[in-house]
């Protein structure tokens, strides 16, 4: 099953996709994975990484780390995978050196989320809602979310399930929540 | 206690105040006293972020907490205003928890998110 969850910053969605992906997967590390995006860039960032993984160490996760190029990467074993978030690897793909670039980044995340799906039985993938601030930004921000919009809506369309998390509480958009 | 969010102005007010029964005089702006109702959280947690930890136990004893949400944005550049809208997340998030019913209103209409409640 191919869950997307949707929330905004310190909505929860994260807890939510981890509890989510541990109630399909419950056995050993060995055969779930997460997968984090998040290039750390100073001291509020590893913190941030400190909590998530702190969250995760009871949760029995493989960690892989990989901020661009998703579609390069090889999951050991089948399984469950939990990869967080395409908010961060938009923006890997988009300002990184090593990104795919304007021109490609879209393409590229998606090619990476099909090669993902197709070596794992459940996959949960965390996304952002960067959509509704009512701000306007220079165009290579504007360009982030348009990518980053792009790529939920055709993940939600391709998806069983979209699930969108509000102060912790989930919210089925597509499918139902067990 | 009953939690009430959405975006700015999407009518949490006046769904407390027609459907839950307040009037204005129940009802304090973003300051905690003898009040039922806490309207503006997220203002209130303007002032210092790092207060959830010590406003929790006054936010649970409240009838109504009406809280903006604040983190569907890109995330800011301002370290303070990153801070904020993550501070604000996690404090709902935990009192989405210990809430009887969580409402969220979006073009004024209420959607019961958690719980069982029913309203006028």
């Amino acid at each position: 099953m191919r869950t997307l969850v949707i929330g905004g910053s310190g909505s929860g969605k994260s807890e939510f996709a981890e509890r989510e992906i541990t109630k399909l997967h419950p056995a050993a590390a060995s055969d779930k994975y997460y997968i984090a995006t998040l290039m750390p860039f100073g001291r509020e960032d590893e913190a941030r990484i400190a909590r998530h993984r702190e969250q995760r160490a009871t949760r029995g996760f493989t960690t892989v780390e990989q901020y661009t190029a998703l579609a390069e990467l090889q999951l050991p074993t089948r399984g469950g995978a939990l990869l967080e978030c395409l908010g961060n690897l938009a923006a890997n793909e988009l300002f990184a050196p090593e990104g795919a670039g304007t021109e490609h980044a879209e393409a590229a995340m998606l090619r990476g989320v099909i090669a993902l799906e197709s070596q794992c039985d459940d996959l949960i993938v965390v996304t952002n809602d960067v959509f509704a601030d009512g701000e306007t930004y220079e165009p290579e921000t504007e360009n982030y979310i348009a990518v980053l919009a792009a790529v939920n809506r055709k993940l939600a369309q391709r998806f069983d399930r979209v699930v969108e998390v509000v102060c912790g509480i989930p919210i089925a958009l597509k499918g139902e929540i067990a | 206690m009953v939690l009430v969010i959405g975006g700015k102005a999407n009518g949490k007010l006046d769904f407390v105040r027609q459907h839950l029964g307040y009037n204005n005089a129940d009802i304090a702006n973003a300051t905690l006293d003898d009040r039922p109702v806490l309207n503006n959280l997220q203002d209130l947690m303007l002032a210092d972020p790092s207060s959830a930890e010590s406003i929790f136990p006054t936010l649970l004893t409240k009838s109504v907490i009406i809280c903006d949400e604040v983190g569907s944005g890109i995330v800011p550049i301002d370290r303070a205003a990153r801070h904020w809208r993550e501070a604000v997340g996690r404090l709902c998030c935990r009192l989405a928890e210990q809430a009887t019913a969580v409402i969220r209103l979006q073009c004024g209409i209420a959607i019961l998110i958690k719980g069982d409640l029913t309203w006028k």
